[in-house]
């Protein structure tokens, strides 16, 4: 198979496999927050923060992939 | 529904909303399926590294420079601004940026361990950081960044990309001269970037309602077969009068030149058979003045350092060069883990650096060419949500930057002995 056929057949395994990961996490991440308000409401703020905090720790590592995506298709 | 038919001039808006909507369906890569496609133009190159616009003395100033700047002027006036006459009771600016330096000051005290003041000497950097990375990640979502620029020619393209061909050629052959270097270097160029597509440009403008596919082949700008390269290469080989051979010449002229010499076609004998007649026109690639200074890694990669060599300075001067060092450099005598985890917390300080410069650059970078992308798929309005997404993305980006410093800032801070000294309490 050429380069160029491969290139976005590898472009879309990297990004969809590193998508992967960061979505369970995310997911896990943001059912746990939810839980803890659902017993605690009036934890929001701190929550809420740390909660953001951590889902852009899971979502780099997303955009490490589409880094990754970006430069296999376009360099 | 009623209350809308009934209210004259909510019809109206709402008529003029769906017009726009299905103005910018039509106009886009939906309606380009539909032969109509009128506000899309040609898929902009996508370049990683930031451009040169201008040279000061030799001095190459890229365009995510310049909005840098401007993101610091506007720091500037705003700190003018708020700190013109202070007031007891604070309004406008002053009482904005109190109300962010209050933030900071209580969350770094919550987190170096919830005693007042005991986040000193973070406050600093971390607010510094925040208040830098917000602006410049917003300051890159104004309208014209990455969009007005000037026209870079085929005759700079190649001048650009022949200079690291001909670093290679000089490596792998020493014994050539000026000319042979130069035409060996030629013969890569063409042969690794054959393919490229540019930008037919009528005019100053980047020519709208062509469609994405539109994008001029380098073969239809300059004309050169397999046969003329070998046979260039031969020349140079052989040591040859390169003024002599006609390719070469040919292959020099059209460069200079830089003009769409013949009609073509995308997807040839394919489905999406197209014919694009561009002859005669200026063939090139857009060079933007702006550019975010976030979507360069330069710029993100140097604020990880200045953080990261920060948090190394707080380490030593809390803990002491023996102190802090021995976080790195354990005794082995202690134990070949103890010594092995010393080493690995070592590396975990440069990955950092990297991570923190990886996130933030793969974040506004993903954003721009979302942005792009939306400009395509819907022209006119599709780009709108997205740009309230990129202002709420800037600002959570900027305070995980900030908020990780001041994190890996306390974790320096914190001494191994305090464990030690609570187990011998009890």
């Amino acid at each position: 198979m050429e380069a160029d056929a491969i290139k976005p057949l590898a472009a879309a395994i990297a990004i969809g496999m590193g998508a992967l990961g960061p979505a369970l996490g995310i997911g896990l991440l943001a059912g746990k927050a939810m839980e803890a308000l659902g017993r605690n409401p009036e934890a929001v703020g701190p929550v809420q923060q740390n909660m953001i905090l951590a889902l852009a720790f899971a979502e780099a590592i997303a955009i490490y992939a589409l880094v990754i995506a970006i430069i296999i298709l376009f360099v | 529904m009623g209350k809308l038919l009934s209210n004259p001039k909510l019809l109206v808006i709402a008529i003029a909303v769906f017009a726009v909507l299905l103005v910018s369906v039509a106009g886009g890569a939906l309606g380009a399926s539909f032969g109509l496609g009128f506000l899309s133009g040609p898929i902009p190159f996508i370049s990683i590294p930031a451009e040169r616009v201008a040279f000061i003395g030799s001095y190459p100033l890229l365009n995510s420079t310049i909005m840098f700047w401007f993101g610091g002027l506007i720091l500037l006036f705003i700190a003018w601004r708020a700190g013109r006459k202070p007031k007891d009771v604070p309004s406008g600016w002053q009482n904005l940026m109190e109300v962010i330096y209050e933030f900071f000051s209580n969350t770094v005290d919550g987190v170096a361990g919830g005693i007042p003041k005991a986040g000193r000497r973070f406050l600093a950097l971390v607010t510094t950081i925040f208040l830098v990375v917000m602006i410049i990640n917003w300051v890159g979502i104004l309208p014209g960044v990455g969009s007005v620029g000037r026209i870079e020619s085929i005759e700079e393209w190649a001048h650009h990309h022949l200079e690291e061909f001909e670093v290679e050629v000089e490596e792998a052959h020493p014994e050539y001269n000026h000319e042979q270097v130069e035409a060996a270097a030629l013969v890569h160029l063409l042969e690794e970037h054959g393919d490229d597509t540019f930008v037919a440009f009528d005019g100053v403008f980047v020519p709208l309602g062509r469609g994405e596919q539109a994008r001029v082949p380098l073969n239809k700008i300059i004309t050169f077969t397999e046969a003329d390269l070998h046979e260039i290469e031969e020349a140079v080989k052989n040591g040859d009068d390169l003024s002599h051979v006609e390719a070469l010449e040919n292959i020099h002229h059209d460069i200079e030149a830089g003009v769409v010499k013949s009609e073509f076609k995308y997807d040839e004998g394919g489905d999406k058979e197209k014919a694009y007649n561009f002859t005669g026109q200026t063939a090139g690639l857009l060079v933007p003045y702006l550019r975010g200074a976030s979507t360069d890694i330069n710029t993100t990669l140097a604020i990880a350092i200045v953080a990261m060599f920060t948090v190394q300075i707080w380490g030593f001067r809390a803990l002491g060069v023996r102190g802090y060092g021995g976080k790195f450099l354990v005794n082995p005598k202690k134990g070949p883990i103890a010594m092995f985890v010393g080493i690995l917390e070592g590396f975990g300080e440069i990955t950092r650096t990297i991570s923190f410069t990886f996130r933030l650059f793969g974040n506004m970078f993903a954003g721009e060419i979302l942005l792009i992308a939306m400009a395509f798929l819907l022209p006119l309005i599709g780009i709108i949500p997205f740009m309230g997404l990129e202002l709420f993305v800037g600002v959570i980006q900027a305070y995980i930057f900030a908020m990780l410093t001041l994190v890996f800032g306390v974790m320096a801070v914190a001494s191994h002995g305090d464990h030690d000294s609570h187990a011998e309490d009890h």
